[in-house]
């Protein structure tokens, strides 16, 4: 195998896989304080790119378009939640995971008719110069999303890790019943979640927007892939969701490169298809599958 | 009655519609909205009665517009085979990818089904035999046994006649057997099994049959449309059919119905006031706010209006009166015996049952008694199938039973009871206890008069049409036992059944158990409560810190130290 066109097909993998990665955080973390699935997660990610690209066409400047854009994810996450899922809390699991999907379609709307039905663009945070690494030509801002999505997991990782609130999370993802018992107030640790998980999304839609364009009808695809992520991790383990997003990244760009574009959705997917065939056709089995969450 | 009305009010709508709005546009909005209906139709029995989201349901449109677009166009089959095939395709894969999907749990389906929907887009584009991007031209006008429906109009009744079929078979679901089944699984999953019933089966067959039905719709659409192309199919018609059902109402066959006729009306409203791109915005805003405040839909509105307006207000009633002590015929079983051998449990560092054996003698009252955190409750979930064990083994009439399911162990003839009642809150009395016979494929008939004779043995013959919620705990507690006899039982487990109950009450408990034993049913007791354990029971088993501590006649129980010492301290043993 080629070393370049492996790097050339690897490196531009992980950038867009670090978006996929956040979603994947995004989804875990809120089902861990919530058991809810949030099926609006990637329309995060598209806002986030559509209001920074949309703020920067009237001259703001690009620091505080990013602001804006990261703090509107996190108004809109906790605006969710404390809208449509605070009032539906003691429903039963599916009705609040089809609310969030409402939730997702309402927000695509309100993008296509606020931003329009053409993709919005805008200059990568450095200029939109490339770089060689051992023969394969990379994008520079590129090295944004890495350093972006690294600083983000390291702060929020961080916050799990050596947080009151973020240990009360952690103890959501292992008994949230046990975890209400013991105080947690998971209401409030919810509405925090969902605000965090939102600006993640926004801002990562923010840096990728250089270099993908912000479209209204791309957050399903963002959503879909963070999805499998957070599948990969059974919505629990937000290190192996992580891991997980960035390996959909690669696995994507990979199938693009050796074998066609057209291909990238199906072999992506079908990979996820044969994934759940085989963990439910074989590995799930007798009693083990009431233990199973 | 009710279904009758609404039967006939769909009939005339449908039949008025071409008459009421004449022309070739408004004809054809009647026939993509009865395409999308007999889609939206199964799709309320996936999505409202089995609880399962599909995000990629469109799929299975797809399968049956392409089946249908290619054997007519490149074969030259009646429309009808064709539609068949389409079906008979889309369950068939349907079976295969929910059949082991379905044992995960959370919903993969909704991405499993996606998945499925968006590597048939690929393959629709990329197959020799689809047409690729320009898809299938020329579909020719649908046709049955030869006969083409050369009419649009005739065409359009086709289309709804096989709607109303539809709507028949799902209202039948809902009457039957399985669609009591389904009720059950979304109101206590838990307690669903208890009875015997196969989650994972009839989640799977709604998933089928719902596949199927959005084929049929996929078919229908593609010979109204003439072509067949893989956007006609897209994501947004998945979305579609989530928005129309929810929008339509989830607990009613007509919600499909009712939600298909919505959100094309609300479509075409949109485009006349030029403003179709707010078609996204309203239906999620509306899915959001039916699911939230009136979950009902508009198939739950209608219904109300027609409760207020036009029936009469039902009185209820409920008092328990003398139970019917022959209510019931005696269990003709030769050896119920239960046997547990070396059980063993750990939940990581604890070990909450740790190699306890113990023998349930055929026709016996067997007491599992011990302090809180013995492991009582959990070899009681052992023995009825809800945890794996780590080892050791239990048998019932000499059948090895450790791995089986707790369904798979209902079926045999094994009930239970729970500590933390397990009613179906959202169905009346009869019908929860009815859900205990579901073991038993028997007429309704047949299930209605065991469930009432069941009722009947504990008092509450009164009480059927009355949901659980509404009776007093301790006839609630009756309920479930009751339910746990219509499962006509040779061994009956009870967590716990007097918790929660006065003194009256469980003197009363006891003496029903004596009943029961009197029918031939052996029981297994795990209790608290000294009195009821000492007064009915033939044997008693006690455990302590996950080990079983002594076994024997309850008078001997009551002297031994160790037992003494577990319950009261050892220094009150010793003493």
């Amino acid at each position: 195998m080629d070393f370049t066109v492996f790097l050339q097909l690897l490196l531009p993998g992980l950038t867009t896989g670090c978006v996929y990665a956040l979603v994947a955080l995004g989804f875990v973390l809120c089902a861990n304080v919530s058991d809810v699935v949030n099926f609006a997660q990637g329309e995060y990610v598209m806002l986030g790119g559509m209001i920074c690209a949309f703020l920067l066409g009237f001259g703001v400047p690009l620091w505080l378009c990013i602001m804006l854009a990261t703090l509107s994810g996190a108004l809109l996450g906790a605006l969710q939640e404390r809208l449509t899922l605070a009032p539906v809390r003691h429903s039963p699991y599916f009705i609040q995971i089809t609310i969030t999907l409402g939730v997702a379609v309402v927000l695509r709307g309100v993008a296509l008719i606020g931003f329009g039905k053409d993709p919005l663009s805008m200059p990568g945070f450095s200029g939109d110069g490339v770089f060689e690494v051992a023969g394969a030509v990379v994008s520079i801002q590129s090295l944004w999303v890495w350093a972006v999505t690294a600083l983000m997991l390291a702060a929020i990782f961080w916050f799990l890790k050596f947080t009151d609130p973020g240990r009360a999370v952690r103890a959501c993802s292992i008994n949230l019943q046990a975890a209400r018992l013991m105080g947690v107030d998971t209401g409030r640790l919810t509405l925090a979640v969902f605000a965090v998980a939102g600006a993640a999304g926004a801002l990562a839609g923010v840096v990728i927007t250089p270099i993908v364009l912000a479209n209204w009808d791309a957050g399903i695809a963002y959503g879909l892939k963070g999805f499998i992520g957070a599948i990969l991790g059974n919505f629990r383990a937000p290190g192996i969701a992580v891991l997980g997003g960035l390996g959909i990244g690669v696995i994507e760009s990979f199938a693009a490169g050796y074998f066609s574009s057209g291909y990238k959705d199906a072999i992506v997917y079908g990979l996820l298809l044969a994934y759940l065939l085989v963990r439910g056709g074989v590995f799930v089995f007798g009693r083990l599958a009431l233990q199973a969450r | 009655m009710r279904t009758r009305v609404a039967i006939a009010a769909m009939l005339l709508a449908a039949t008025a519609y071409p008459f009421l709005v004449p022309g070739v546009y408004p004809l054809g909005i009647g026939i993509i909205t009865g395409a999308l209906a007999a889609g939206t139709v199964g799709f309320v029995l996936l999505l409202g009665y089995a609880h399962q989201l599909a995000l990629g349901h469109a799929a299975f449109c797809m399968i049956g517009g392409y089946a249908s677009a290619i054997l007519t166009v490149q074969r030259g089959w009646d429309g009808l085979a064709a539609l068949l095939v389409g079906a008979v395709l889309s369950m068939v894969l349907a079976w295969l990818i929910a059949a082991p999907i379905l044992k995960l749990r959370g919903f993969v389906l909704a991405m499993g089904s996606l998945a499925l929907h968006l590597i048939l887009i690929v393959a629709a584009l990329e197959l020799p035999f689809t047409g690729g991007a320009l898809g299938t031209y020329g579909v020719p006008k649908f046709s049955l046994f030869g006969l083409e429906l050369r009419n649009d109009l005739a065409y359009y009744y086709v289309v709804w006649a096989i709607v109303l079929a539809f709507v028949v078979v799902g209202l039948a679901i809902d009457r039957s057997r399985i669609g009591r089944a389904l009720k059950a699984i979304a109101a206590a999953e838990t307690a669903a099994l208890s009875v015997g019933i196969d989650i994972t089966r009839y989640k799977v067959q709604m998933f089928v049959l719902a596949a199927g039905m959005a084929s049929v719709g996929g078919s229908l659409g593609v010979h109204y449309l003439r072509a067949m192309d893989p956007n006609v199919y897209g994501f947004t018609f998945s979305l579609n059919f989530i928005t129309a059902v929810i929008i339509g109402g989830l607990t009613s066959i007509w919600g499909g119905v009712a939600g298909a006729a919505a959100v094309t009306g609300l479509r075409e409203l949109l485009r006349g006031l030029s403003l179709p791109l707010w078609e996204g915005v309203i239906m999620g805003a509306l899915t959001v706010v039916v699911l939230i405040a009136f979950r009902g839909g508009l198939a739950g509105f209608f219904a109300l209006v027609y409760e207020r307006l036009l029936a009469g207000k039902r009185e209820v009633k409920a008092r328990v009166v003398a139970p019917e002590l022959s209510a019931l015929e005696p269990v003709q079983s030769a050896a119920s015996r239960l046997e547990v051998n070396g059980a063993k449990r750990s939940f990581g560092s604890l070990t909450a049952v740790n190699g306890v054996s113990l023998t349930v003698d055929t026709g016996s009252i067997t007491a599992l008694i011990g302090p809180n955190g013995a492991g009582k409750t959990t070899l009681f979930n052992l023995i009825c199938g809800y945890q794996p064990l780590d080892a050791g083994s239990v048998s019932f009439e000499g059948q090895r039973i450790e791995k089986l399911l707790p369904n798979e162990i209902a079926r045999l003839g094994i009930a239970r009871t729970f500590q933390n009642l397990q009613l179906f809150e959202t169905m009346s009395v009869l019908d929860n206890v009815m859900c205990g016979h579901h073991r038993f494929v028997a007429p309704e008939k047949r299930n209605r008069e065991m469930a009432r004779r069941a009722l009947a043995f504990v008092g509450l013959q009164d009480a059927e049409d009355v949901s659980p919620g509404e009776l007093a705990f301790g006839h609630q507690r009756l309920v479930e036992i009751a339910r746990a006899l219509a499962l006509e039982p040779r061994l009956l487990l009870m967590d716990e059944p007097a918790s929660g109950l006065n003194d009256s009450e469980t003197e009363r408990l006891a003496e029903l158990i004596l009943r029961i034993a009197a029918l031939g049913v052996t029981i297994l007791l795990v209790e608290h409560d000294m009195r009821l354990v000492m007064g009915i029971a033939d044997h008693v088993v006690v455990m302590h810190h996950g080990e079983k501590i002594a076994d024997g006649a309850p008078d001997l129980i009551r002297l031994d130290a160790q037992v003494i010492g577990a319950y009261l301290g050892s220094e009150h043993a010793a003493a």
